[in-house]
């Protein structure tokens, strides 16, 4: 054993075979010594391991440790595929020298490496004592979630406009820590925890990319997508194209609802960055056939309508002939519950008219008579007074009150009930505005509205994409727990209904772009300012939500809240859907209960 | 429950000393009696009264007959307004109400159950009832009523296992 006497007392171990011995006693002595010195000495050798027998440059320490944590995260990998021949067919050279050992065992599990890496690393291992070189910084927590994306994407590729190449391996999320010996205890090299795995992402090199694991490439999902949408709202086609197509490969790396709603929104901001914009026209029947699918699937419509409903028969008491005019029939979903509950009133059903109101059919099909000749056979089995009108109109600003039939207030009471109907009206200047006037014409003892609880109308695409981005990954969360089975078309075609209207909001402008949701807040001062009072929505109108809820699959995470006298459906801490009542504030005859 | 009342019947025509004949058969037979028997398994529940109609051939008509169901649905609830039945059974039938909704319901809020729920138990099953005889409507059947495996799929989330 060759002992170099360095300037530091105590005898520590220089040798440069493996195994070396030490004097256990003089080891903590030295190490402890030499911890905070300068120890740049003639070799450039890092002492510390040194001791362990290992040469590594302290120079070459950052990339060394890189190196041996993509090899882990590689071998933790390739276990499934075997390496096997790892232990048979390689050439093992002197581990001594770990930086060339390392580089060795990486090219035989990965494939010839460039020469110096020239990518954007990122680093979560706050642990890690030697921090990466990076080109760019971030602040990140290790818990992550949406909520915590930041405003300012910080993510774009060191290069704009060559398409990716790499490969990808997908890593394991649990490293168990394969052979620790060979790396030594020392806790500069600790055996990468869940968060703290740095990885190399190049947008353009031929280099193999070993991704980490799946939680961290939600992360750096996220934050791709919103780099590429703040590239979109500069106009930098160039990179936003680059961004989507990483985005697409990155969302193959996920499962489940994070999967889908990445790649509903990279579709998305390709529509927008190709400008190939949807079809709005599209068959209303069709778009009738998914929503029938989200209504099965989630109890988001059906709390819409349950509670409206209760809202409405509220407000018609002891009325005895009722008129409910209904801005989006589509398939009636809505009204069999109402007349179930008319039928078995104290006492006894009022004489039920119903107009409904839709969009033209492009077959010229009469779906909305159809729709109330359903409605007609089953009030006739319950035994009520029907009568139904229905009305094709290719917007609700087409409406004119006098079209309808009203009949005086002393008559019939009337109700008009809105689900997400009216927030397509904010596309068209003047639209809502005109739709409310004419609300008001009809003299309704109450005005029933369902909407989402979203701002995706404000002028700033960014933040709407933002808003959107989070809204839609709730939804499709509660999706995805709703006990329903993967291969279920029900979940599909709920979930094709939904990311027709992400295409919506993130691809379309002007009157294109009729998923204009805007949160309660806005609706009450537009409702307010137009002249109409809040109507609370009572607690048989709570309890039959939550109800309804506690029946569902998933029904822990979806909450009932009320706020303002309005009901809020959300998934977890995030409201979704909110149902609130209106009357006219100059009301005359009978307030409210 | 019947035969624990029959066999006490039994044993007790036997014991009989006073009374009628001395005959060793016993005098009480529940199938002679079906006004007592029908007010005995409308007290059942509802696996026992699917047990019993798997008993004989009388039992099995009384126990598909609609009022037994009726009970079990509005067991714990106050007695219903008379208009209630006339609309039940025009959409199906207590039973159909009973195992369609009613039943999920109950079990399905049997965790977080209170007793003030029961009668708006009821009630959303009624609902549910109707939206599900609606959804029957529809279709290319022109009878109208689709039963078998393609049931309308609104209260599929009813018979979806739970996660627990």
């Amino acid at each position: 054993m060759k002992r170099d006497h360095r300037e530091i007392s105590g005898a520590t171990d220089y040798s440069s075979g493996s195994g070396s011995r030490l004097d256990s006693s003089s080891l903590g002595n030295s190490i402890k010594g030499k911890l905070w010195e300068d120890d740049q000495d003639a070799g450039g050798m890092d002492e510390l391991l040194a001791v362990l027998g290992y040469k590594v440059r302290t120079s070459d320490m950052a990339n060394v440790a890189q190196k041996l944590e993509m090899l882990e995260m590689v071998m933790g990998t390739a276990q499934e595929d075997g390496i096997s021949h790892l232990s048979s067919d390689t050439v093992h050279r002197n581990p001594s020298d770990l930086s060339g050992w390392v580089q060795s065992m990486l090219t035989e599990l990965n494939g010839p490496p460039t020469p110096n890496l020239d990518p954007v690393l990122t680093t979560f291992d706050s642990n890690s004592s030697n921090p990466q070189s990076q080109s760019r910084d971030f602040s990140d927590d290790s818990e992550y979630d949406l909520r915590a994306i930041p405003g300012v994407a910080a993510y774009p590729p060191p290069k704009s406009d060559s398409d990716p190449e790499s490969t990808r391996k997908r890593v394991k999320t649990s490293m168990s820590s394969s052979g620790s010996d060979g790396y030594g205890p020392d806790s500069s090299f600790s055996s990468p925890q869940e968060n703290g795995i740095p990885g190399a992402v190049t947008e353009s090199s031929t280099r193999p990319i070993v991704l980490v694991d799946s939680q961290e490439t939600g992360v750096r999902l996220v934050h791709t997508l919103m780099a590429c949408a703040e590239a979109v709202q500069q106009d930098n086609l160039k990179l936003a194209d680059a961004l989507v197509k990483h985005i697409g490969l990155l969302a193959a790396s996920q499962t489940g609802a994070m999967r889908k709603v990445a790649t509903y929104f990279a579709e998305a901001l390709a529509r927008r960055i190709y400008r190939i914009f949807p079809q709005d026209s599209l068959d209303p029947s069709y778009t009738d056939i998914l929503q029938m699918h989200f209504y099965e699937t989630c109890p988001y419509l059906k709390f819409a309508h349950f509670t409206a409903n209760q809202a409405i028969l509220e407000a018609f008491a002891t009325a005895n002939r009722v008129h409910v005019i209904d801005f989006g029939l589509k398939q009636g979903m809505q009204w069999p519950a109402l007349m179930q509950a008319l039928a078995l009133r104290p006492g006894g059903p009022p004489a039920f008219r119903l107009t409904g109101i839709g969009p033209p059919q492009p077959d010229n099909t009469d779906a909305l008579q159809q729709v109330g000749w359903k409605l007609a056979q089953l009030a006739e089995t319950i035994g009520i007074e029907f009568e139904f009108r229905g009305f094709v109109a290719n917007s609700l600003a087409d409406l004119e009150p006098e079209m309808l039939d009203i009949r005086p207030p002393e008559v019939e009471v009337v109700a008009v009930n809105s689900v997400f109907e009216l927030h397509r009206l904010l596309a068209r200047p003047g639209g809502i505005e005109k739709v409310v006037s004419s609300i008001k014409a009809m003299k309704p003892r109450i005005l029933t509205v369902v909407e989402q609880e979203a701002n995706h109308n404000g002028p700033d695409f960014l933040d709407r994409f933002t808003e959107a981005l989070h809204y839609y990954s709730s939804l499709f969360d509660s999706l995805e727990g709703s006990g329903v089975a993967p291969p279920s078309q029900d979940l599909a075609m709920s979930e094709l209904y939904l990311g027709r209207q992400i295409c919506n909001v993130v691809a379309c402008e002007g009157m294109e772009r009729v998923e204009r949701h805007e949160p309660l807040s806005e609706w009450m001062s537009r409702m307010e300012t137009a002249g109409f009072s809040p109507v609370h929505l009572g607690s048989n109108a709570y309890k039959q939500a939550s109800m309804l809820l506690a029946l569902f699959a998933g029904g822990d995470g979806y909450r009932v809240e009320e706020k303002n006298g309005c009901l809020m459906l959300g998934w977890h801490t995030r409201p979704l859907i909110t149902t609130s009542a209106w009357r006219l504030a100059t009301a005359e005859t009978g307030a409210m209960s | 429950m019947v035969q624990y009342h029959h066999r006490g019947c039994h044993r007790q025509g036997n014991h009989e000393t006073v009374g009628e004949n001395k005959e060793k058969r016993p005098k009480f037979f529940i199938n002679d009696h079906v006004d007592i028997l029908i007010e005995i398994l409308k007290r059942l529940d509802c696996r026992s009264l699917c047990v019993a109609a798997s008993v004989c051939r009388l039992w099995c008509t009384i126990a598909r007959n609609d009022s037994l169901w009726e009970n079990l649905c509005f067991r714990h609830v106050s007695p219903p307004p008379t208009s209630v039945r006339s609309v039940v059974l025009a959409l199906g039938g207590y039973k159909r109400l009973y195992m369609g909704c009613v039943r999920p319901v109950r079990s399905r809020l049997g965790r977080a159950r209170r007793a003030s729920w029961a009668r708006d138990e009821v009630q959303l099953s009624l609902s549910l009832f109707c939206v599900d005889y609606y959804e029957r409507l529809g279709g290319s059947n022109s009878n109208g009523r689709v039963v078998g495996e393609s049931s309308p799929s609104s209260l599929m989330f009813l018979c979806k296992p739970v996660n627990v």
